[in-house]
């Protein structure tokens, strides 16, 4: 290897360039170029992003090209030549190390082809030199997708797995752990034998291990089969060579064999359920957390995708006090993003379910980080915040107390809403949705920073994701809600933009909405009058919708909506009445008759309730209505359901029947 | 036994003594000894203060250890403006500084602090007696120089501590945990490890 004389100045990043272009440059020159280059740029972030712009990788990779194909030729330059290799081969790879920008540029300018041709060299240092960048390369997203299923690369694969050297096994794993995504492909590798190749790494060095545990995660994630195969009798202990590692002296070994455990167990309910080993992997990972390096920025997403929709996970969590841990955190001041999110993202889990969590993170102040991180920079972060508090708020006992309906959270949520991320909007949605089911009514606090007049502008959002969970913010904040807050309300919304969400393309936007109609009408005369206007615009869409409709929730929001409006008084009720059972028109068309021979007792249930206000005693017009329901055979249909399984059901059927007896002695 | 000794030969780096080790007594070495004497340079060159060149060496060794090593890279920069303060060349330290260190702290916020008290050297007229002046101490160096070590043992694939020493701890422990509960030959003197028996 050649020695450079040291220099106290670094040359001019213009400068190398030219160099390096330059024709007149003698080949040496440019060896010494290029290891000036590569020692600018190795750690130097700053230095790579700076070089890029003055495209310094299409001019490496061109010398690494005319390298590659003039030392075909042998002779005595031949270690001449292989030191460009393996200089111009280094510094690709630096570029692409951590860096996308780079990996793009090294991808664009075509050094893929060449480096892989460099494997195959004689020269142990040019292979390793070219393994190594293909390995850099591959841990990066924009690594160019692997083709499994042909058959040539399937043996190109296995020839990396199979090698002495260290850098190109690596390369084969990083491969198999970028690009291996569908199930066709897991099932490929695992036919062609991989699985026992990579259990064989395990008992390697310490990179060969951690290169083996994520591609074998990747192999067995979500894939029974494969995942029984891993643990089958050919792979011999295998599964419990994983569980050692979860022990193993380095970090990221421990790290990345939980990975491996939990993707198993999740793949494969049978596996890993006892005791012993759900406690291993939460103290294992817990403690990992407070690892200051990229480990501990990991950890908290390997500790959810544990935990997440997991109750038994989650107390055993919560018993190994994970949320004292995340709070010292907090305290410490992480200024991280990632590992913000981290923190967020498991606090949310926890919430999820488990009352006793929601009260320790409330206990603890948790909330007075929420604030900061509604603000902060990552967008990542601000949903992760919002979709705890969402969590976190479905204590009942706590929402009630009005812990989370105050300027500190109500705030920064609702300036959310027209954040430029949609995906926080979404969030910061789901939040305020669960914080304005207030049974204090103390919603005030919400109307006054303008957070009604975000939500009806968001519910015409192009976005049905967004249009939906607007409706819905809206249809909570309308529950048990003032009549003056429903003034407010339905002020900002209009009747017209009512209708038009009643008639929404997404059965989704409609259901919330009949909900939000529904619980405008819910309470006094007056809510339905006022719903309702001059010209029943919005009754008239609500029973077109119902006819229209196949989706079950939906016609079960609208019948409700119907019934409240049923119990008001008696243009009410005719109103309803006209919808329900027209005169005109086949039996088809008669809505009520349809829905009460639904299977679905839920629909039933609301249809039954709309009956029974419509034939209330003591409105002028129950006589009438009564004979009109008569006439179209409800007796019958109502005895046929009297003793139905649903208690629901049938206690209402036989309310019904009982105030239509009432009046039945002239007809039968 | 041989293991050990030559495990604690080689990850120290002492080559020679590993060579005539494993022609005495026949044990063969867990790494390479030519990776050793690579190793060794590097580790000599930062304790002699030449730091560029101990950067271009690990380079040589493996070019991903400073590019996957932030806090590495860092002290290794940290140590070259040392030794540019060292020489009193103040006008590079200048500019060393603003362009090569000044980056690290921008890329990463948990090195600012160190960095401050670094760039702190400059301030100072008398920089054996201030405050910091702790960073010119060989120690530094020598710390530097054995996190290199290190890192280059571990992208080898070889435990960065020799095993001996941990042992004899875990002798000393056992030996502790054991005298609350029974009397036995005890090894009091390690450097003959002679068990001598309980006084009666």
């Amino acid at each position: 290897m050649p020695t450079s004389a040291t220099s106290n100045h670094p040359s001019r990043p213009e400068d190398l360039i030219g160099r390096l272009n330059s024709a007149h440059t003698p080949y040496e020159a440019k060896l010494k170029a290029l290891r000036d280059l590569k020692n600018q740029i190795i750690g130097n972030r700053t230095k790579k992003l700076a070089f890029l712009k003055l495209g310094a990788v299409p001019s490496v990779v061109s010398i690494l090209s005319s390298a590659a194909a003039a030392q075909g030729g042998g002779g005595d330059n031949r270690e001449f030549y292989e030191s460009v290799l393996i200089q111009s081969a280094a510094v690709i790879g630096s570029f692409a190390c951590g860096l996308d920008a780079g990996v793009k540029a090294v991808l664009d300018a075509g050094a893929f082809p060449l480096l892989l041709s460099l494997i195959s060299h004689l020269n142990e240092k040019v292979a390793d030199a070219g393994a190594r960048s293909l390995k850099l390369i591959y841990q990066s997203k924009r690594a160019p997708k692997y083709e499994f299923l042909q058959e040539k690369n399937m043996e190109f694969l296995l020839s990396l797995l199979n090698s002495k050297n260290e850098n190109v096994t690596g390369l084969g794993a990083n491969i198999i752990t970028h690009s291996c995504q569908t199930t066709a492909e897991q099932q490929a590798l695992s036919e062609a034998g991989v699985i026992k190749r990579l259990v064989g790494l395990l008992g390697g060095s310490i990179n060969q291990k951690d290169a083996s545990l994520e591609s074998l995660a990747a192999m067995v994630k979500e894939n029974p089969e494969v995942s029984a195969k891993f643990m089958g009798p050919e792979n011999g202990r295998a599964l419990n060579v994983v569980i050692e590692l979860m022990k193993d002296k380095h970090p990221r070994t421990r790290l990345l064999a939980c990975m491996c455990l939990i993707s198993i167990r999740n793949t494969s309910t049978s596996y890993l359920q006892d005791s012993g080993i759900k406690n291993s992997l939460v103290s294992v990972l817990l403690e990992l957390l407070d690892d200051p390096g990229p480990v501990g920025d990991e950890a908290p997403f390997v500790l959810s995708s544990l935990i997440t929709e997991k109750e038994d996970m989650q107390k055993i969590a919560f018993n190994a006090n994970l949320i004292e841990k995340l709070c010292e955190h907090l305290n410490a001041g992480s200024y991280q993003a990632k590992r913000l999110q981290g923190i967020f993202l498991l606090l949310g889990d926890l919430c999820s379910k488990l009352e006793c969590c929601r009260d320790r993170v409330l206990d603890l102040q948790v909330l007075n980080f929420v604030t900061e991180a509604l603000a902060h920079d990552s967008a990542e972060v601000r949903t992760a915040a919002c979709n705890f508090l969402k969590n976190v708020s479905r204590s009942v006992k706590n929402l009630s107390a009005g812990q989370f309906m105050n300027e500190a959270v109500a705030v920064p949520l609702v300036r959310l809403l027209c954040d430029s991320s949609s995906s926080v909007q979404i969030a910061a949605l789901g939040a305020i949705s669960n914080i304005v089911v207030d049974f204090m009514a103390h919603k005030s606090v919400l109307v006054q920073c303008g957070g009604v007049k975000q939500l009806v502008q968001l519910s015409k959002s192009m976005e049905s994701a967004i249009r939906v969970n607007a409706v819905w913010a809206l249809r909570n904040l309308t529950f048990l809600v003032s009549y003056r807050c429903k003034e407010e309300i339905l002020l900002e919304l209009t009747s017209a933009t009512l209708i038009s969400l009643i008639n929404d393309p997404e059965p989704s936007v409609q259901g919330q909405a009949l909900a939000l109609v529904r619980n405008l009408v819910d309470g006094t005369l007056n809510s339905i009058n006022y719903v309702f206007g001059e010209d029943g615009a919005v009754l008239h869409a609500i029973a077109r919708q119902l006819r229209s409709t196949s989706k079950v929730e939906v016609q079960i929001q609208g019948m409700y909506t119907l019934s409240n409006v049923a119990s008001g008084n008696e243009l009410h009720k005719e109103a309803v009445m006209n919808q329900l059972l027209p005169q005109a028109g086949n039996d088809a068309e008669k809505t009520l008759v349809k829905f009460l021979q639904s299977t679905d007792s839920r629909l039933c249930t609301a249809t039954l309730w709309a009956l029974i206000n419509l034939t209330f005693p003591g409105s002028p017009g129950t006589c009438r209505r009564v004979t009109e329901l008569r006439n179209a055979g409800i007796i019958t249909q109502l005895k046929n359901m009297i003793n139905d399984h649903c208690l629901d059901v049938k206690l209402r059927a036989r309310m019904a029947l009982g105030q239509l007896m009432i009046f039945g002695d002239s007809s039968s | 036994m041989n293991k050990l000794v030559m495990n604690f030969l080689v990850t120290e780096g002492y080559v020679e003594a590993a060579e005539k080790f494993r022609l005495e007594s026949g044990t063969e070495p867990d790494i390479d000894l030519a990776t050793i004497t690579d190793r060794m340079a590097v580790k000599k060159a930062v304790q002699s203060g030449n730091v560029e060149d101990a950067i271009e060496k690990v380079n040589d060794l493996n070019p991903e250890i400073l590019d996957t090593n932030p806090q590495l890279f860092f002290h290794l920069q940290q140590q070259r403006l040392i030794e540019l303060i060292r020489n009193g060349k103040v006008e590079e330290a200048l500019e060393f500084a603003q362009e090569e260190l000044a980056p690290r702290g921008e890329e990463n916020q948990g090195f600012l602090e160190e960095l401050e008290r670094t760039v702190a050297l400059l301030a100072f007229e008398d920089v054996t007696n201030c405050p910091v002046g702790d960073l010119l101490d060989i120690s530094q160096r020598l710390k530097t120089a054995s996190e290199v070590n290190a890192a280059i043992l571990t992208s080898q694939s070889h435990e960065k501590d020799p095993k001996l020493p941990s042992l004899l701890k875990m002798l000393i422990w056992a030996q502790n945990q054991l005298d609350e509960k029974a009397t036995y030959p005890r090894i009091n003197d390690l450097s003959t490890a002679a068990l001598e028996d309980p006084a009666v």
